[in-house]
């Protein structure tokens, strides 16, 4: 069985300007262990299926189910991963931010700073443990969002671009990471990019949205690469080629 | 280190500039006796202080705003905790909050004399007034503008309500609780001085009032300095407390 069903999911704002439909009739089934990514222009409502998903936002349409069961809220199955940095605790240093959700869930002092120490040392971060975000770059800031959703042991990660504000080289470096610690702790993930050379980079599937208002699933590329991949081989190529066409014709319509 | 000491003699040499402008301005340009340059003011400190007059009335007017001060610190934290957390708590209050802080303490002095009568109370009423609506309005604002990230990753990460509030909303909140008590104290040195200018026994206002109806021109002089250096001295200190809890872990404070 699917760990997540995405059943006809909808979503529709509405306010006093009157409504939006950000997502439409969006339908995807993401099962253990897989890496899917999902790719999009901008507006597209990426951020929007990722919310609901996450339990932040309620769906308008059709229903998203965990393990069977219907999402309700946020918890702790499903970490998250935000786009910037405002996620972080200002006040805590590198070590005590992964051992946050260690302490939510009533660990003693001594027993999570050594399980945070464990990830801050799986994300490349040992030495680091003792400054505070403001003394980090954002390279370093979105390892330690990473260490801190593993932390707590979550079902699945939900990432949200989460190396989109970082410079090219930096980006390649997390993306390699990424795809060590994905295939070392198993989990699955749900990746949101409007990246194509990351998504064939790092994912097992490359879902293709169309563009926005209504945005909704194109089409599934399964991407039989193996791990870990050469972005200049015949293969990647092939992928790249594939998902390109996609996409673009969703940034030039006709 | 070298920071600190080339900050401390900026400072040095600020006042020194400050009272050369004062001399020159007292001896060449005013020529009055209701203008005295610093020097006479400065012996006329070192009399009242021998005699112990200064340290009565600064003691006196410290103590009622330390008094008024936490009082009101005590009352407008929670209190805008509450309004910045709660919906219904913040349409209940804000109509008090935006009623009251558009009367000034100052105003308020008729009625806490009335109530109060011109001892202690009256003025550790209206230090704890001036102080509590500018801490509620800077806290609830502060707890406005938690980053919704912060709220949501904690989410994720199984924090309850109670968690939401004590390990997040709380410390995001602390740089602005700090803030608006730096700026409920500059307002307390602002109302202390019209409280007792107008109603008390002793206290650097009083000092002031006695020293016009008796025309101690260098009295008042004394009293006015004394107030600049300790409203410096403990804005100052505000600061680095600032520095210490918050600026630790944001340079930008
Ligand atoms: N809270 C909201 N209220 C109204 N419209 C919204 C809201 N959030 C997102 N939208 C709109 O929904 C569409 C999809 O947004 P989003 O999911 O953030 O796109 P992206 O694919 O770039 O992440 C956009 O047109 C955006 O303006
Ligand atoms: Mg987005």
């Amino acid at each position: 069985m699917a760990l997540v069903r995405l059943e006809g999911v909808g979503k529709t704002f509405r306010g006093k300007g009157g409504s939006w439909e950000a997502v439409r009739d969006f339908s995807l089934a993401l099962e253990e262990g897989e890496f899917c990514c999902l790719l999009g222009t901008s507006g597209c409502g990426k951020t929007t299926v990722l919310n609901m998903l996450a339990g932040f936002e309620p769906v308008t349409a059709g229903r998203i189910l965990l393990d069977g069961q219907p999402v309700a809220g946020p918890g702790a199955d499903r970490g998250v991963v935000f786009q910037g940095h405002d996620s972080l605790y200002d006040w805590l240093n590198a070590l005590d931010n992964i051992a946050f959700g260690l302490r939510l869930a009533g660990m003693g002092k001594r027993a999570r700073r050594e399980k945070a120490g464990h990830f801050l040392r799986l994300v490349g971060l040992a030495g680091q443990e003792g400054k505070h975000p403001a003394e980090l770059s954002g390279g370093m800031k979105q390892r330690i969002q990473i260490a801190r959703a593993l932390a707590a042991d979550p079902r699945m990660l939900l990432m949200d671009e989460p190396f989109g504000a970082l410079d090219a080289m930096t980006r390649a470096a997390l993306q390699g990471e990424l795809s060590r610690i994905w295939a070392e702790t198993k989990k699955t993930v749900l990746f949101i990019t409007h990246d194509i050379e990351e998504a064939v980079a790092l994912a097992t599937r490359v879902g293709v949205m169309t563009r926005g208002p209504g945005g909704t699933l194109k089409a599934v590329v399964p991407v039989d690469l193996p791990f870990p991949r050469e972005r200049t081989s015949d293969g990647f190529m092939a992928v790249f080629r594939q998902v390109h066409a996609l996409i673009h014709a969703e940034i030039h319509p006709q | 280190m070298k920071d600190r000491l080339a900050t401390l003699g900026g400072f040095a040499v600020g006042f020194a500039l400050l009272f050369v402008v004062w001399h020159l301005a007292a001896v060449y340009l005013v020529h009055s006796v209701l203008f005295p340059p610093p020097a006479p003011v400065f012996w006329r400190g070192l009399d009242l202080i021998e005699d112990g007059i200064l340290q009565e009335q600064v003691v006196a007017s410290l103590r009622r705003i330390l008094q008024g001060f936490l009082l009101g610190s005590a009352a407008g934290i929670p209190l805008g905790l509450a309004i910045g957390s709660f919906r219904p708590v913040r349409v209940l209050l804000e109509p008090w909050t935006e009623f009251f802080r558009f009367i000034p303490a100052v105003a308020m002095i008729t009625v806490a004399v009335i109530w109060f009568g011109i001892g202690e109370e009256s003025k550790v009423f209206l230090i704890a007034y001036t102080t509590i609506f500018v801490i509620i309005i800077s806290t609830a604002a502060g707890v406005g503008a938690v980053a919704k990230d912060k709220l949501r990753a904690a989410q994720c990460l199984g924090a309850n309500r109670w968690q939401l509030f004590s390990l997040v909303a709380l410390p995001a909140t602390l740089p602005f609780i700090l803030t608006g008590m730096r700026l409920a104290m500059a307002n307390s040195f602002v109302t202390i001085v019209a409280a007792e200018l107008v109603a008390s026994n002793d206290g650097l206002g009083k000092m002031l009032w006695d020293a016009r109806l008796f025309m101690q021109v260098e009295d008042i002089f004394v009293a006015l300095v004394t107030l600049g250096l300790l409203g410096f001295a403990t804005d100052r200190a505000f600061r680095l407390a600032i520095r210490a809890f918050a600026g630790r872990f944001n340079p930008t404070m």
